[in-house]
């Protein structure tokens, strides 16, 4: 576990619009399964009072705080106002903040994120799935189903690529310590280089699997920043140059954060490359038998 | 969005920073006007939305005696296959010396990065390559107004210090304007003093609708169109079409192809939790593409129910082969459904993809 484990106490913020509601509900049960606290309270503004699945709104990020004890939180709220809600969280004292919401201004998330980091507390996202760490803790929107707990981390900038390639995992009888969505935006708060700090720190996780896709070489600096064996998958390499491929961060400017000399940079690094997301299982196992 | 030069130029105009004399036509003969305030000599530049327009022969010089007829010429003229609709035309300078100033969003440090180099009028890639000793950088803190006296030092050095304002106030139009891009290449010296000469402003496309503009001029028509249903897309020219859900499982299946040894006609990501009317809608966007001869349909989640997106593919109902991967909520009944219309189904994105690259061949 690095960002939370069962005795989190999370928050959601926009509890009671049609994202939060049904993510509560799933995180709740998720919870349920594994014996641990889950959501302990939501915030809407102007909705404090409600119930949302057996969970207590409130008005405000504090009045949250003041009656439960939290150190994690989930944002859902529309992008306008998604910046903002980081800013809140940030300011009352939650220490991880997962900002699901897609669409934010990229000066709103530099802002929101510049400002987090000075009240010390951690940003994932915006624009991610969020984090699940098997049998332990779910801050997000993944599906649950697919995982098995085990000993590799998975750090990516995508959502339904990531459950792609957890699906092979387990289907391959490979187990996850910690799956933690970084986001697809330009300005994202927590890049690979802060995810593989915390799992160098976690004994539980003995290898890494690095996804990333076109646009910036947060993949190379993170790749570089580790000592941790790592296996890499490069989504992008037919993505024409200036064209954002769906992701706000997924774009190739200037002739740079091409896949193609992403891939290169990183096997001469000597990190292994799966050429498709099927080849992952076999780079791990491939990496266990030289490291483990 | 990419603004074009003269909206670019009447922002930075607007925020106090110089620039030439400058006049939008969209006839030779409105050229007539502004022969007063242009001088003897000055520069016709086509306003089209394509990079390397100089190149191209998108910007030509003129005078008093030939601006009528060089000006007929431009408009006449195709920029890298599109029609000259508007000209700016400006005063020419006289030119001492160039700069480069730019500030950008830097992903590593999540803050403002402004780059300024006293080699400027070149690509700033080639300068980086060649010379990165010679650019200076500063990353800002984007909670800041103001770029502090002490930054504007570190970056200006000992070129003229009548550049520090000037970085200033290009970064309040950077945090103004919502921008990703802020550039004045070059910033030039003359007699008369500093000016922009050339400007590019690209400005957060989700940031858009708050700067007031209400259509993406980057985007085609059918990228356009696709965007009004919600959709991500981007148009390829290739054969297979592709409808996915989430851009990174989108974005893979079109490597995927590449990877068979076939080629994609575009990318569409179709978002999470697709309901049938957005499925059927996407694969008859995807199956209007007169290129499109067999379509990839691979969609993987959580939200996704299954036999909503069969009854959108059925529903769609469109002449090419549709291929298809599904994995979710309510699969079974998806499956069946799909089944009993004789549509083909794989359980992997190989093996949809490798089929598909079989048909399109």
């Amino acid at each position: 576990m690095i960002y939370g484990d069962k005795k989190t106490g999370v928050l959601v913020q926009g509890a009671t619009g049609k994202q939060g509601e049904f993510h509560i509900g799933l995180m709740t049960a998720y919870a349920k399964q594994v014996g641990g606290r889950g959501v302990v309270a939501g915030v809407t503004p102007g909705k404090g009072g409600k119930e949302v699945h057996g969970v207590p709104v409130y008005n405000t990020v504090r009045e949250a705080m003041r009656d439960h004890d939290i150190s994690a939180s989930v944002i859902f709220v529309p992008a306008a106002a998604a910046a903002d809600a980081i800013m809140e969280e940030a300011h009352a004292g939650i220490q991880t903040i997962v900002a699901i919401t897609e669409h934010i201004p990229v000066h709103d998330s530099m802002k929101a994120i510049a400002y987090a980091k000075m009240e010390g507390c951690s940003v994932i996202g915006p624009n991610c799935p969020g984090l699940l760490s098997p049998g332990e803790v779910k801050m997000g929107i993944m599906p649950a189903g697919l995982f098995l707990r085990g000993n590799v981390g998975v750090i990516s900038r995508s959502g339904t690529l990531t459950y792609e390639v957890v699906d092979e995992l387990t289907r391959a009888g490979i187990g996850q310590s910690t799956v933690v969505g970084i986001g697809g935006d330009p300005v994202i708060g927590q890049t690979f280089i802060d995810v593989l700090q915390r799992f160098e720190k976690d004994p539980q996780t003995k290898a890494v699997v690095l996804i990333g896709e076109v646009g910036g070489n947060l993949e190379e600096e993170g790749a570089k920043s580790t000592g941790l064996p790592i296996v890499a998958y490069i989504a992008g390499v037919s993505a024409p140059p200036d064209k954002r491929m769906g992701h706000a961060g997924a774009i190739v400017e200037g002739g740079e954060g091409d896949a193609r000399s992403k891939i290169a940079r990183l096997k001469k690094m000597g990190v292994p490359v799966a050429s498709r997301p099927s080849e992952i299982p076999a780079h791990i196992r491939g990496l266990f038998k030289n490291h483990c | 969005m990419k603004l074009r030069e003269y909206e670019a130029k009447n922002v930075l105009k607007e925020a106090g920073i110089p620039v030439p004399a400058g006049f939008l036509i969209k006839s030779a003969e409105e050229l007539t006007l502004h022969f007063g305030a242009l001088g003897e000599a000055f520069v016709l530049k086509a306003q089209v939305d394509v990079g390397g327009r100089g190149k191209a022969g998108g910007i030509l010089m003129a005078g008093k005696a030939d601006g009528i007829k060089t000006a007929k010429d431009l408009f006449g003229r195709q920029i890298k296959g599109l029609p000259v609709k508007e000209i700016l035309a400006e005063q020419r300078l006289d030119i001492q010396h160039e700069y480069y100033l730019s500030i950008t969003v830097d992903r590593s440090s999540r803050q403002p990065l402004i780059l300024f180099t006293e080699s400027g009028g070149v690509d700033i890639e080639t300068t980086a390559k060649k010379h990165p000793e010679k650019i200076r950088k500063v990353i800002a803190n984007p909670l800041m107004k103001e770029i502090p006296p002490f930054m504007l030092r570190e970056l200006v050095g000992t070129s003229p210090k009548e550049i520090g304002p000037i970085i200033n106030r290009l970064y309040h139009v950077f945090l103004e304007k919502d921008a990703l891009l802020a550039e004045i290449n070059p910033l030039v010296t003359t007699p008369q003093g500093l000016f922009a000469a050339d400007a590019k402003l690209i400005v957060d496309d989700n940031a858009l609708g708050r700067q007031g503009f209400t259509v993406n001029r980057d985007l085609t028509d059918r990228e356009r169109e696709a965007e009004k249903h919600g959709f991500s897309y981007v148009e390829l020219d290739g054969s297979i079409g592709v409808i996915g859900n989430g851009a990174g499982l989108t974005m893979s299946t079109l490597d995927l192809i590449e990877f068979y040894g076939g080629k994609a006609a575009n990318f569409l990501d179709v978002g999470g939790g697709a309901e049938s009317e957005r499925v059927m809608n996407a694969v008859r966007l995807v199956g209007s593409v007169p290129s499109v001869k067999v379509i990839v349909v691979n969609l993987l989640g959580g939200i996704t129910k299954c036999d909503e997106v069969a009854k959108g593919i059925i529903a769609a109902n469109i002449p090419q082969k549709v291929i298809v991967r599904l994995a979710g909520t309510n699969e079974a009944e998806g499956r069946a459904m799909l089944l009993a219309k004789d549509y083909e189904m794989l359980d992997t994105m190989d093996l949809v993809v490798k089929k598909a690259v079989e048909v399109a061949a």
